[in-house]
């Protein structure tokens, strides 16, 4: 494919994939895999219900795919249709997550995922584990709106800020000065741990000398 | 206040953050690249017009309190009302397509086909249907002169 800009190579991939170009098609799942799931994380749907709704998105480009009045805007339209069947599977089941498997959205994907997996995985220092874990419990208290914002902003390769539009169902013209104020509630969130380990550690502190004191 | 840079800096440690912690399960990108398979070139297309799931007024608030969902999809010369009952690997659609004629019908859903047939007044029923995305492709009966119609996908 001739080098161009990232919007018409992405609309040149969906036009062949619409003739039936199956590796165009891979192309547009390794561009996008990353959005779609960052949206449908956002919403801390349950495992399955996760699995449905990033395959549905999959499934219904496949028949959209010679229909799209932007085929350039590909990934704001899939953005869309992941963020509205996130809403149509919090609608068939609730919105509660049960209490395991809360644990398992807040520490990926399943049982064999664990961080301390991921972190053989990736043969990163204590530091590094330690530091990811703590900015994914932060982001996990953070209230909905900003915690959607920030995961698909965390989304790998990263989005543009149409995308991060259609993900949201916000304006444009709003994301940037949302962003700005979703990081700095994550920094206050950061802040409040650190306070309050460094709090539990002087609770822990003074719980010893006591011990020592009465023993 | 923060500024840009720093900004920016949170956002790559985040980012850093989700593809280790969090990346998108390698079996459902599987999935997605087997999705083109369900690639055809023949049906037209009938969209999801209707969810009572989302579209009944106050959906959310009467969820769970019975009575089966609808889905209605809308081709330009075909009408699919479908009702769904039960859930997990149990669910029963019921259905009617407008205007009635025979049909064959495929019930597409996960790497499975299940065949059914549509009589002459145009109803159908079928058993056993897994959750998950299922999509319904409607074959015009042999002799017939309609063009075969394919549903949206949409989760049970």
């Amino acid at each position: 494919m001739a080098a161009g800009r990232p919007q018409e190579e992405v609309a040149t991939l969906v036009r062949a994939a619409a003739a039936g170009d199956a590796s165009a098609w891979e192309s547009l799942v390794a561009r996008f895999s990353g959005l779609v799931w960052s949206v449908v994380r956002g919403h801390q749907l349950t495992r399955a219900d996760s699995a449905d709704v990033f395959q549905t998105t999959w499934l219904r480009l496949v028949e959209h795919i010679d229909r799209l009045h932007a085929p350039e805007q590909v990934g704001s339209w899939l953005a869309t249709t992941a963020r509205r069947e996130c809403l149509r599977a919090a609608c068939a089941h609730g919105r509660s997550v049960p209490v395991d498997e809360a644990m398992l959205v807040l520490f990926g994907w399943s049982d064999d995922y664990s961080p301390e997996h991921a972190v053989l995985e990736a043969e990163q220092v204590q530091l590094d584990a330690a530091r990811a874990e703590r900015l994914w419990q932060a982001l996990a208290d953070l209230p909905p709106r900003c915690r959607q914002l920030l995961r698909v902003l965390m989304a790998s390769p990263p989005p543009g800020y149409t995308e991060i539009a259609a993900a949201l169902g916000m304006p444009v013209g709003s994301i940037g000065p949302t962003r700005a104020r979703c990081l700095q509630r994550l920094r206050q969130q950061l802040a409040g741990q650190v306070s309050e380990l460094a709090s539990r550690a002087h609770d822990n502190q003074q719980a010893g000398r006591e011990g020592t004191r009465a023993g | 206040m923060p500024d840009e840079a720093e900004d920016a800096e949170l956002e790559s440690m985040l980012r850093e953050a989700a593809a280790w912690l969090d990346p998108v399960p390698a079996e459902l990108i599987q999935a997605a690249t087997a999705a083109f398979g369900w690639r055809n070139v023949d049906a037209e297309l009938a969209e999801l017009v209707l969810d009572s799931l989302l579209d009944r007024p106050g959906a959310a608030l009467v969820r769970g309190s019975g009575g089966p969902r609808l889905l209605h999809f809308r081709a330009d010369l075909l009408t699919i009302e479908v009702e769904v009952t039960g859930t997990g690997s149990a669910c029963e659609l019921i259905g009617q397509v407008f205007p009635a004629q025979r049909a064959g019908l495929e019930i597409r859903h996960g790497a499975q086909v299940d065949h059914a047939a549509i009589d002459d007044l145009g109803r159908f029923r079928v058993e056993f249907v897994p959750a998950g995305p299922v999509s319904l492709y409607c074959r015009p009966a042999s002799g017939g002169t309609g063009t075969a119609v394919v549903t949206d996908w949409i989760p049970l």
